[in-house]
């Protein structure tokens, strides 16, 4: 039989690692409140920079080889589902900035044990290389 | 011993369904093309080799697939097909080319693309259009929803062939590509002298086209401004009744294509058919696809068919020959609408109560509702965890689990456990890929996303509209309520306000 794939509540998904990373750019940054250029192109287009270089993200941001442009629907997906879980939100009024709520920060704290050691120090990592990339 | 891949294992399930389907099939080609006359769209033509394709047991089997799953249990006359869809999306498919010709010609610039619907690129396109849903079976994205979970579509996931394709296009991909279905193609092309490539046509189904110069002719197939929403949208909103407009007059006239990094794509003159286009496709899923009765409808379709798969011994049925317990993602195909809801009796018990309920519309109630309005610390970290179960289809089973069993005793013997059930919609999907915007031909292509705020109307979305709700028997309400916000405190830690739960829910 084809199953069901397995896992468990403790299973990450592309948005937890999304979150992990802007989390740590914030801590990175030194800002209480954590804004950056975030249209969907922009992000599609950081992220497959950073897959590039950063073989862990390849997990879970898979890019289509199909088309000019690089497009990860996983991407798209992650940062519609942490608009809807209340972890980020979109600047008025032009909503090109992306900005972390206060929710984004204490997630990451219960976060932090599941992603185990290598892979945060692997993300603080992407963090900073993400901050180089993005206009915030 | 060692076993294929799950890939592998799809790809020869495809094969044998493929092959079950044409078993008895005798081709017919007919003497001439035909004219067929839709509501929607008037006139439509079709070449000999196009009618032969309508007629085979591929496309005939839609007719039987509606284009909105259970939806007409709420809005009655949405009662329409794939089959009328895929020949919609032909036609427009054929009309958007069209335009883009006219728009190059208004702008000095040859067409490089001859309209003959029976060889080239125009009869490929139209193919493509003809056959991108061949891949839908059991009440279209219902069933997709279902075994998109399962492992061997997920073996397609992180593929950048197929990573950005819903799992029907992708089973409509692996059916043209059959052994079968080329081998039976080909014998209608020999009859009617047509000539299409159909690895060509298989990857315009994919939103690829093996030329970059004409990507733009698999973006008319698969792509945020596709033939595909410019008729469903037109489609399923006359069906439901919800006045929508896409002027697509005024989109055809906008319709370009322009090279960005060495591809030929699509570009609109002006946004505003695409803003038309999104605000349609968005006022559908808060009006209908996302109904609190058609999300209960497609997860009592959910727990129904999950039952089969759990006991394939006491549940399997037969539909012409075929056994099926829907254990994998090919079952979904062998098996319509027509024959699944008229045409089965069920033996078991579980089942059957399901079927039954389908065949009076007898839904089970909303017992809880859980968003912005009903949450009491909707701010907080834990809603994420609610969120999450919309990509963690395990998990969801096992909180719907955990509120049966949370059920006094007395109560937990008159309802199943597949009685009890949880819906937690995913966010909207408003794009799905790029979307360009060139004002004139002379000016650089920009994203959608520069000339409005698309974005936005996805944050707006989540934010006002979308809602999980718990359903079970209208006799358990009051019980299963108590016991799923106990259960979504303890489990999510998630706090609803019963009161307010009530009221959204009609429950005394």
């Amino acid at each position: 039989m084809t199953t069901l794939a397995p896992g468990s509540m403790n299973d990450l998904l592309p948005d937890d690692i999304l979150l992990a990373i802007l989390a740590m750019a914030q801590k990175e940054s030194g800002e209480s409140y954590f804004r950056f250029e975030g249209h969907d192109f922009d992000l599609q287009r950081v992220f497959r920079e950073l897959t590039q270089e950063f073989a862990l993200l390849r997990n879970y941001f898979v890019f289509s080889s199909g088309g000019p442009m690089p497009y990860s629907p996983s991407l798209t997906e992650s940062v519609s589902r942490l608009q809807l879980s209340g972890m980020v939100g979109r600047e008025n009024p032009e909503y090109e900035f992306l900005f972390l709520k206060p929710a984004a920060n204490e997630y990451m704290k219960r976060l932090e044990p599941k992603l185990g050691a290598d892979a945060t120090n692997e993300l603080k990592k992407v963090a900073k290389a993400f901050l180089k990339r993005v206009v915030s | 011993m060692t076993t294929a891949s799950p890939r592998k294992d799809l790809e020869r399930r495809v094969e044998s369904f493929v092959s079950w389907l044409f078993a008895d099939f005798s081709p017919r080609v007919t003497r001439g093309p035909k004219v067929i006359n839709d509501a929607l769209l008037g006139n439509q033509y079709f070449a000999r080799h196009e009618v032969a394709v309508i007629d085979s047991p591929l496309l005939q089997r839609l007719k039987q697939i509606k284009q909105t799953g259970l939806v007409f249990q709420v809005f009655p006359s949405a009662r329409h097909s794939r089959f009328e869809h895929s020949l919609g999306a032909a036609t427009l498919a054929e009309r958007c080319l069209t335009a883009i010709g006219d728009r190059a010609s208004l702008e000095g610039e040859p067409s490089s693309v001859p309209p003959t619907r029976d060889r080239g690129d125009l009869a490929e396109l139209r193919m493509a259009a003809l056959l991108h849903d061949v891949g839908h079976g059991l009440c279209s994205h219902l069933s997709e929803q279902i075994y998109e979970a399962f492992t061997d579509i997920r073996a397609f996931e992180k593929d950048p062939d197929f990573v950005d394709k819903s799992p029907g296009e992708i089973l409509s991909y692996l059916i043209v590509h059959t052994r079968t279905f080329r081998d039976w193609f080909q014998g209608i092309q020999d009859d009617c002298s047509s000539k299409l490539n159909i690895d060509t046509v298989a990857s315009m189904i994919l939103g690829r086209h093996p030329d970059p110069q004409k990507l733009f002719l698999a973006q008319i197939v698969s792509s945020p401004y596709d033939a595909d929403k410019l008729d469903y949208i037109a489609r399923d909103s006359l069906n439901c009744g919800l006045a929508l407009t896409v002027d697509l007059p005024r989109f055809y006239s906008m319709i370009a294509t322009t090279t960005y990094n060495e591809y030929k794509v699509l570009v609109l003159r002006n946004y505003v058919p695409l803003e038309q286009i999104l605000f349609s496709k968005m006022t559908l899923y808060g009006s209908v696809y996302h109904h609190h009765k058609v999300k209960c409808l497609d997860q009592m379709l959910r727990a129904m068919v999950m039952h089969i798969a759990g006991n394939p011994a006491t549940c399997a049925f037969n539909t012409r020959g075929q056994a099926l317990a829907f254990q994998h993602a090919v079952d979904f195909l062998y098996v319509t609408d027509d024959e699944f809801f008229s045409g089965q009796a069920f033996g078991d018990k579980v089942v059957k109560g399901f079927h039954d309920r389908f065949r009076r519309r007898d839904l089970l109630a909303r017992c809880v509702e859980i968003s912005r309005r009903t949450v009491v610390n909707w701010s907080s970290p834990e809603r994420k965890s609610l969120i999450d179960l919309s990509a963690k289809p395990a998990q969801a089973v096992e909180l719907e689990r955990a509120i049966y069993e949370q059920l006094p005793a007395a109560q937990r013997s008159t309802a199943h456990p597949s009685e009890v059930l949880l819906s937690v919609p995913k966010p909207p999907k408003l794009k799905g890929g790029f979307a360009f915007i060139q004002t004139d031909q002379h000016a650089a292509p920009e994203p959608i996303e520069q000339y409005f705020p698309l974005e936005q109307w996805t944050d707006s979305y989540s934010h006002s509209k979308w809602k999980s709700f718990v359903y079970a028997p209208g006799s358990l309400r009051q019980q299963v309520r108590d016991a799923a916000i106990d259960v979504i405190r303890e489990r999510l830690g998630l706090e609803v306000d019963k009161d307010k739960s009530n009221q959204a829910c009609h429950v005394s």
